[in-house]
């Protein structure tokens, strides 16, 4: 294991699970990326570059103040809205949180490859019943499985 | 702490940092063979508990009662499976061959006899703090302790 990667005694990705479990109606999903963590990494990381090529809400995203691990960050959405969200970022560990949302992206290396797991929850409002609560969870899982395809994307041959 | 229960990711983050690295030492102690599992099976019942809990004070207590349950259970299951494979396999308490410290011949006492062991000895707990962590009486701490004690010397000195 990467002991870089390793805070607090947990891997990154199960650091993410963990988190989960504590944010009911959270949607988590993880992939294989087929590219090397050293290559996937950086795209989550430059939030400012890539959160707008891989978030299809987001139109743009800046980074207002950083103190070591802790960021300030001002969310421009695609409505024209505008939002603050404070994130904690560092090797293999990216959580962002406003008012309203909580996103979050975990990664270890897996052989030559990445394991990459992204949570999205929504902070507003109580979970809905079922069988609303089921459909909302599948169009969250199909959102994000987006988001890593195109993440996968950026990592191997789309970085420009 | 209040954040953490209401569902603010970062300080639910932040709690993770100060519960992670106890979780694991515990878990190391009692079910070393099956540390890592037993550190994010622990976790995950942790903070799956956390909206629920009741007196935020008793935090470290509530997370030792869940954190020793969940590696003992772990253990007992991998205790299990060893036997399944091997039924002549020898007992932890018997099995002398490349003892080298402490935390070695912790680990080759029965159980629950090891659990007393490292939470009076290595983390400190009173008797009556061990009697409420593991839902047993004082008295049974006691006799555990006793037995324990006798169990751990019988394996160092050999």
């Amino acid at each position: 294991m990467n002991h870089q990667l390793e805070q607090a005694g947990i891997d990154p990705v199960d650091r993410l699970t963990v988190l989960a479990a504590a944010l009911p109606g959270a949607a988590v999903r993880q992939r294989r990326i087929a590219a090397p963590y050293d290559a996937v990494w950086p795209v989550i990381a430059d939030l400012e570059h890539f959160a707008p090529r891989y978030e299809p809400g987001v139109a743009r995203m800046h980074v207002t103040e950083r103190h070591g691990e802790r960021l300030h960050l001002l969310v421009g959405y695609t409505n024209g809205r505008e939002e603050p969200m404070e994130a904690r970022l560092r090797a293999g560990w990216c959580l962002m949180q406003s008012a309203t949302v909580v996103v979050a992206f975990a990664a270890r290396p897996l052989g030559g490859q990445t394991l990459l797991a992204h949570l999205e929850h929504l902070r507003t409002g109580a979970p809905a019943p079922e069988p609303t609560r089921s459909r909302h969870r599948r169009a969250a899982h199909a959102k994000i499985d987006q988001e890593l395809d195109t993440i996968e994307r950026l990592a191997t041959h789309d970085r420009d | 702490m209040t954040a953490a229960q209401h569902g603010d990711a970062l300080a639910l983050d932040q709690l993770l940092d100060e519960l992670a690295p106890y979780v694991r030492r515990l878990c190391a102690r009692i079910a070393p063979a099956v540390a890592d599992d037993a550190t994010q099976e622990a976790l995950l019942a942790v903070f799956r508990g956390l909206p629920s809990l009741q007196a935020p004070e008793a935090l470290v207590t509530w997370v030792r009662a869940v954190t020793v349950r969940t590696a003992m259970r772990l253990a007992r299951r991998a205790d299990r499976e060893v036997a399944a494979a091997d039924p002549a396999a020898e007992s932890h308490a018997s099995s002398l061959e490349g003892l080298v410290d402490i935390g070695d011949a912790l680990a080759r006492l029965p159980l629950p006899q090891r659990v007393v062991l490292v939470l009076r000895a290595r983390e400190g707990l009173s008797e009556q703090e061990i009697a409420a962590t593991l839902g047993i009486s004082a008295g049974t701490v006691k006799s555990r302790l006793y037995r324990a004690r006798a169990a751990f010397r019988e394996v160092w000195d050999s």
